[in-house]
């Protein structure tokens, strides 16, 4: 009972004195560590990179999602956190299996050397 | 069908100029047409509906591959069946003294309302309106058809499994569709019809579809039909603006009249000069005269009793009968201006066929330039004013043509597709070919208008009327052709003229020392023409000839005829060449049948023609050297005639040695220029290779010019549509790069493109 | 609840709470336990970022560091790498004083937000910035890091921690693997020459101004506001932690028991799931309750078993599917980089010919068993290789 008691009066008080840090602080956040992931996605070439910068999209996700969990009282947020992380298990698991298969075929790790597969 | 009449406005203005029409010229066309109709039970139906169901049925016998002769019986028997029904309605209804039509009711076909036009419809029933000029027409139709398929029975047996199916599937088809255009109660049945048979000229012309000749000769038959064919189709169009009907019971009352359907009368206006004019586009095209005859001299590419059944006796006749058909028509306009192309359109035909039939060496094809020049007789007969004379050609022609033709088919059929009169003669002299020969001999004099046959008696009709039809160029006469006796001249040259070709043909071929070349298809081959007479056919008739079945057989033959046997005509092809002969012959005696109350010139068949709307009353006071043409004509086309036939044979028969040559030959050493008029006269006049430089080439140049306008100004604009794309995908083909790079970023970009968008839409 | 600026106190609540005007400044954690990690923020709030911080400023400090990211993506040569970096890391660092002018810094846990923000962006731009892929890896582990730490200050500890463990311990560690696995080691006395692929940034300009445009994008929505959230509210389930012990009764039985609140011949009886009171009933049968006041510190509901709640009673069939597909991934895994042994006919053939003779090959790939019966050199060689193979079939 206490704590929901806080956090109404939180609300309430906020106008008044912006002391408190706002969802806006953590999407903020984890926006611009998206786009950081979008942009190392984008340009780097070595496909573990790559995939790190997926995980780091991830990451982004993830802090935006508890955010939001925490911003509405709903532990679902987390929850799908911890489906993030069963995703990003699996794809690590896939994606460095396939790295290591195409690293044995063409002993590069370059993305561009996979070109003829068009699609 | 008769109160609507009744109370038809137009039946009004009828009844109002019913007073002076008793003293009129046509006043007994009118009461024939106006007599009470007359309605025949539906099974007069049968008389187009057998043939019909035995074209089904030899389609079936297609279908199943049939290998006997079923369809050849069923024909017969159904043509045969057709005629006696054909007998029993003349007998019923027109040997009385009311000769008023005879409808016979089908089914409604064709019934449209139109919203916005009052009572006005286009009404098209299939129904038979049957007159005696339909009845006269159907008469040699089906009996000619009858005979005709009897012959083709064994004359087309080398087909038999392969194409007899379908030969007689379409000989059925024609004689339905010929019913329907005679019989038609209506413009448009009589189109369909007039469709139906000139698409079985095109089947049967095309039957040995594996000869290009025969496909070329096909295809300029159907084309050149084409042309004449708008012609009609645009006249019913006219005519049904004009009339507001199609159906001859409600035409033929507005044109005794004078009026059209909206009482307003038309002598005098460009509707009967127009649609005359157009009616006489679609016969000439069908019956192959003036400028649009070309295609049927090449007709005879088709198998020999198609020659002699549709392109000389009744097809080709459809023109003729259209014509006359729609003879109130042109009789409307005072003037006659249509009746006079008519007639120089017929009269020039035939001089124009009759020249090139006496250079040429092809006997079919001279019996087809003499039937083109036959068919301009009838129409110069009809164009001034003699319908009588020219229906009466038209019938004794489709007897003694149809015996020619069969004989020369027999020719053909025994000398393995020789028609070169110089590699045949003394034919008749040959084993087996005596009735040939003397069927041969009939259609001739018939042919040539010799004295007291039927042909002299039809063609005298027409060259008398010719004479004695006054000019209206003279000025004296308001009613007349324009040139009249100009047109009896050239007429009269014609026959002369014709006498001599025919009898040139006979003189060469059946008289004279024996001695023959076959033709190049001895034997069947795999594309083996139509008189190529099966092995096994062969085997049987010549027992003694070694015959080792297989091609080997036909090569041992091919080019050595010293084994070669002519192969005479069997019992059914002698059998109908004699009936027809004596047909022809007999043909004779209707001109001297004088039923009570029929017309004094012209027997029996021109009473028929006088109790249908054809009627005329034909004009005198034109004169023949100052002479009646009626009264001296007979001696005066005898004389020509026979002078024909002396000259004919003096130059092809007297003295002649060999098949090659004949006497005439020594007339080009000794009259300077014959010899470049004959190669020119043999070589169609250079016809068709006129009409090739100025219609064909040019017609292939504009197409060229229009196949490059659309190559690169159509297709451009198209390819151009189509570049843009190109291009466009051109331009971002890069992007399908296979980099994983290239797709994220166009994924992602997309994206905050997308977004973008969002936002600046709900700002 | 905060519509345009005033406050708007939800009914129930308002009803439900009696204690609750005490102070707006007081601070307060979800669990009013003194040991525990006192979060600054109860709820993060539903504001406009133009509240924080002015469009115009975002958007010139956006464009600033869309150029020190691109400035800072390696390139070949010469580059402005350092220039870019620090360009994005004073842009990084205007953001954090812009964001925190307002919100205030106060409050000693806020400065935690901001250095873990720091550390987590500026670890996430070595990521893709660096060329080495083991230090991009390391680096990313930095930014996990960090990301924990953000998540205790949302009061997830038990994200936090699975965070650390799964992806800095597990995820990262295979990536590490395949980093080595996948990089040739440079042989000794050579310097290590890094491959072009890694030196080069593939269009940097491009993907850059893709990125910060969605990022504009991206938060020009959280300008926009995120609405009152009323009715997302009402109609969310909105988990009472409370009432949540009155489906782990043996838990409450048990700390109850080991803080000696409950004695010996005790039981609970009740608990309440609406006003959260438990209700003793002792041995003599009198009945006594226990108010939320009184209980012991490790009573109330924790984290991880609200997460578990969540997990196991709201998404029972999605953790199936997680199950599922890590299932795939694994054996996935195994088929695609199990080492294809491809042996022809003939080599089979041979090999098992050399196996009769008793010559055997362990590894047909390694020792192809075409030279061991095709040896090179003359019958000497041919023989002592009979020979061996004689030995080794006696042996």
């Amino acid at each position: 009972m206490n704590s929901l008691a806080t956090l109404t009066l939180a609300q309430e008080g906020f106008p008044a004195a912006m002391s408190h840090l706002t969802l806006a602080h953590y999407l903020i956040v984890s926006a611009i560590m998206f786009v950081i992931g979008l942009v190392g996605f984008l340009t780097r070439r070595n496909l573990i990179i790559m995939f790190l910068c997926t995980e780091l999209m991830f990451q982004a996700a993830g802090l935006a999602l508890v955010a939001f969990g925490r911003y509405h009282m709903d532990f679902s947020g987390q929850t799908f956190v911890i489906f993030i992380l069963t995703v990003a298990a699996a794809e690590a698991a896939m994606a460095l299996a396939l790295v290591v298969l195409l690293f044995r075929r063409k002993e590069s790790l370059s993305a561009e050397e996979w070109k003829e597969m068009q699609g | 069908m008769l109160h609507n009449l009744l109370a038809s406005p137009v039946f009004a203005a009828l009844a109002q100029h019913g007073d002076a029409a008793a003293h009129a010229p046509e006043a007994h066309a009118t009461t024939a047409v106006l007599g009470a109709m007359r309605h025949a039970p539906s099974y007069f139906l049968l008389i187009a509906l057998l043939p019909f169901l035995t074209f089904v049925l030899s389609g079936l016998c297609a279908a199943f591959r049939v290998k006997s002769k079923l369809p050849a019986w069923l024909t017969v028997a159904s043509l045969a069946g057709s005629f006696l029904l054909t007998l029993k309605l003349f007998l019923t209804y027109f040997t009385g003294t009311d000769t008023a039509a005879v409808h016979v009711y089908g089914f409604e076909w064709l019934s449209f309302a139109f919203q916005n036009a009052g009572e006005k419809a286009f009404v098209s029933n299939f129904a038979f309106y049957i007159d005696s000029l339909t009845t006269l027409w159907m008469l040699f139709v089906t009996g000619l058809a009858t005979l005709i398929a009897l012959y083709s029975s064994e004359y087309m047996s080398a087909d038999l499994g392969s194409g007899y199916n379908r030969y007689f599937a379409a000989f059925n088809l024609f004689v339905f569709s010929m019913s329907c255009l005679v019989m038609a109660d209506n413009l448009l049945l009589l189109f369909l019809g007039w469709e139906g048979v000139g698409l079985c000229s095109y089947l049967l012309i095309g039957y040995f579809y594996k000869r290009p000749a025969a496909v070329a000769a096909a295809k300029k038959a159907f084309i050149m039909n084409r042309i004449g064919d708008l012609g009609l189709l645009t006249a019913i169009f006219t005519v049904f603006v004009v009339f507001g009907t199609v159906e001859y019971e409600k035409l033929f009352p507005m044109i005794a009249a004078g009026v059209d359907g909206a009482g307003n009368p038309i002598s005098g206006g460009w509707v009967v000069k127009l649609i005359p004019l157009l009616l006489v586009m679609g016969a000439f095209g069908k019956s192959a005269q003036l400028f649009l005859y070309t295609w049927l001299p090449d007709a005879m590419e088709g198998p020999t009793p198609v020659s002699a059944l549709i392109h000389a006796a009744t097809m080709v006749t459809a023109g003729v009968f259209l014509i006359a058909r729609m003879y109130p028509l042109f009789m409307a306009d005072p003037s006659h201006t249509v009746l006079s192309v008519v007639a120089w359109g017929g009269a020039i035909t035939a001089l124009f066929a009759a020249t090139i039939g006496m250079a040429y060496y092809d006997i079919k094809r001279v019996m087809g330039y003499s039937t083109v020049s036959q068919l301009g007789y009838m129409f110069a007969g009809l164009g001034v004013l003699g319908s009588a004379g020219g229906v009466f050609h038209v019938f004794t022609h489709a007897f003694f043509k149809a015996t020619l033709f069969l004989c020369c088919g027999a020719v053909m059929h025994g000398f393995a597709g020789q028609l070169d009169l110089r590699k045949l003669s003394g034919v008749m002299k040959m084993k087996g070919w005596l009735i040939c020969g003397l069927a041969m001999v009939v259609g001739c004099l018939n042919l040539a208008g010799f004295p007291f046959t039927a042909g002299f008696f039809s063609k005298d009709m027409i060259l008398a009327q010719a004479f004695s039809t006054p000019c209206t160029l003279s000025g004296e006469h308001a009613s007349g052709i324009a040139g009249a006796p100009f047109i009896g001249w050239i007429l009269l040259l014609t026959a002369g003229m014709t006498a001599y070709y025919t009898f040139r043909v006979f003189f060469r071929v059946f008289l004279g020392p024996k001695e023959f070349e076959p033709g190049d298809e001895v034997h069947g081959h795999d594309d083996h023409a139509h008189d190529g007479h099966a092995h096994d056919g062969h085997g049987h008739d010549h027992g003694h000839a070694p015959a080792p079945a297989g091609h080997e057989h036909g090569k041992d033959h091919h080019g050595s005829h010293g084994d070669f046997h002519p192969h005479a005509p069997g019992w059914a092809m002698n059998f109908v060449m004699a009936t027809c002969a004596l047909l022809s012959l007999a043909a004779v005696a209707v001109y001297f049948i004088h039923t009570p109350g029929s017309h004094a010139h012209g027997g029996w068949v021109a009473t028929m023609v006088g109790n249908s709307p054809a009627h005329v009353e034909a004009p005198h006071g034109g004169t023949f050297l100052g002479m009646d043409p009626h009264k001296v004509m007979y001696w005066v086309s005898g004389v020509v005639g026979g002078i024909g036939i002396m000259l004919a044979a003096v130059f092809q028969l007297f003295g002649r040695k060999h098949a090659a040559t004949a006497p005439a030959d020594k007339l080009f050493g000794v009259i300077p220029g014959l010899k470049s008029l004959h190669t020119a006269a043999n070589s169609k006049w250079y016809v068709d290779e006129i009409y090739d430089f100025l219609i064909v080439r040019p017609l292939w140049v504009l197409s060229h010019i229009f196949h490059l306008i659309d190559q690169y100004i159509v297709d451009g604009i198209v390819n151009l549509f189509g570049a843009i794309p190109r291009l466009a995908g051109k331009a971002i083909r890069p992007l399908q790069s296979g980099e994983t790079h290239g797709y994220a970023l166009g994924m992602a970009g997309g994206l905050a493109v997308l977004l973008v968008i969002v936002i600046a839409l709900s700002l | 609840m905060i519509v345009d600026g005033r406050a708007v106190r939800p009914h129930r609540w308002k009803q439900r709470n009696h204690r609750s005007t005490l102070s707006p400044r007081r601070t307060a954690c979800l669990y009013d336990s003194p040991g525990r990690l006192r979060s600054s923020i109860d709820r993060p709030l539903g504001i406009h970022v133009g509240q924080i911080i002015h469009p115009f400023i975002f958007f010139g400090l956006l464009v600033l560091g869309g150029l020190g990211v691109c400035l800072a993506l390696p390139r070949r040569g010469t580059t402005p790498q350092v220039v870019g970096a620090l360009i994005a890391g004073i842009v990084g660092g205007l953001l954090m004083l812009f964001l925190g002018v307002k919100a205030g810094t106060g409050n000693l846990p806020n400065i935690y937000f901001y250095v873990f923000s720091a550390v987590g962006l500026g670890g996430a731009l070595r990521v893709i910035t660096h060329p080495r892929p083991v230090y991009a890896a390391l680096y990313f582990i930095l930014t996990v890091l960090a990301s924990a730490g953000l998540f205790l200050l949302l009061s997830a500890e038990f994200m936090a921690f699975a965070l650390v463990i799964v992806y800095a311990g597990a995820i990262l560690i295979t990536y590490l693997f395949v980093i080595m696995l996948a990089t040739q080691a440079p042989e000794e006395g050579q310097e290590e020459v890094l491959a072009e692929y890694d030196t080069a940034a593939r269009e940097p300009i491009a993907a850059t101004v893709v990125g910060f445009v969605l990022l504009g994008a991206l938060t020009v929505m959280m300008f926009r506001g995120l609405g009152s959230g009323e009715g997302m509210k009402s109609a969310m389930h909105v988990t009472q932690p409370d009432a949540l012990l009155a489906d782990v009764p043996r838990k409450v039985e048990n700390v109850l028991r080991n803080n000696g609140i409950l004695k010996e011949g005790e039981a609970v009886v009740a608990i309440g799931r609406a006003e959260g009171t438990i209700l003793i009933q002792g041995a003599d049968g009198v009945e006594r309750t226990i108010p939320r006041n009184e209980w012991p510190e490790n009573l109330p509901i924790t984290n991880a078993e609200l997460l578990g709640f969540n997990l196991l009673r709201d998404h029972p069939g999605t953790i199936e599917i997680a199950g599922v597909i890590l299932l795939m991934a694994m054996l996935g895994a195994v088929v695609l980089s199990r080492k294809q042994v491809q042996l022809d006919d003939e080599a089979k053939a041979t090999h098992l010919t050399a196996l009769a003779k008793g010559v055997v090959s362990r590894d047909p790939i390694m020792d192809s068993p075409l030279e061991l019966v095709n040896p090179v050199g003359a019958g000497p060689a041919d023989k002592s290789l009979q020979g061996t193979g004689a030995e080794g079939g006696q042996a």
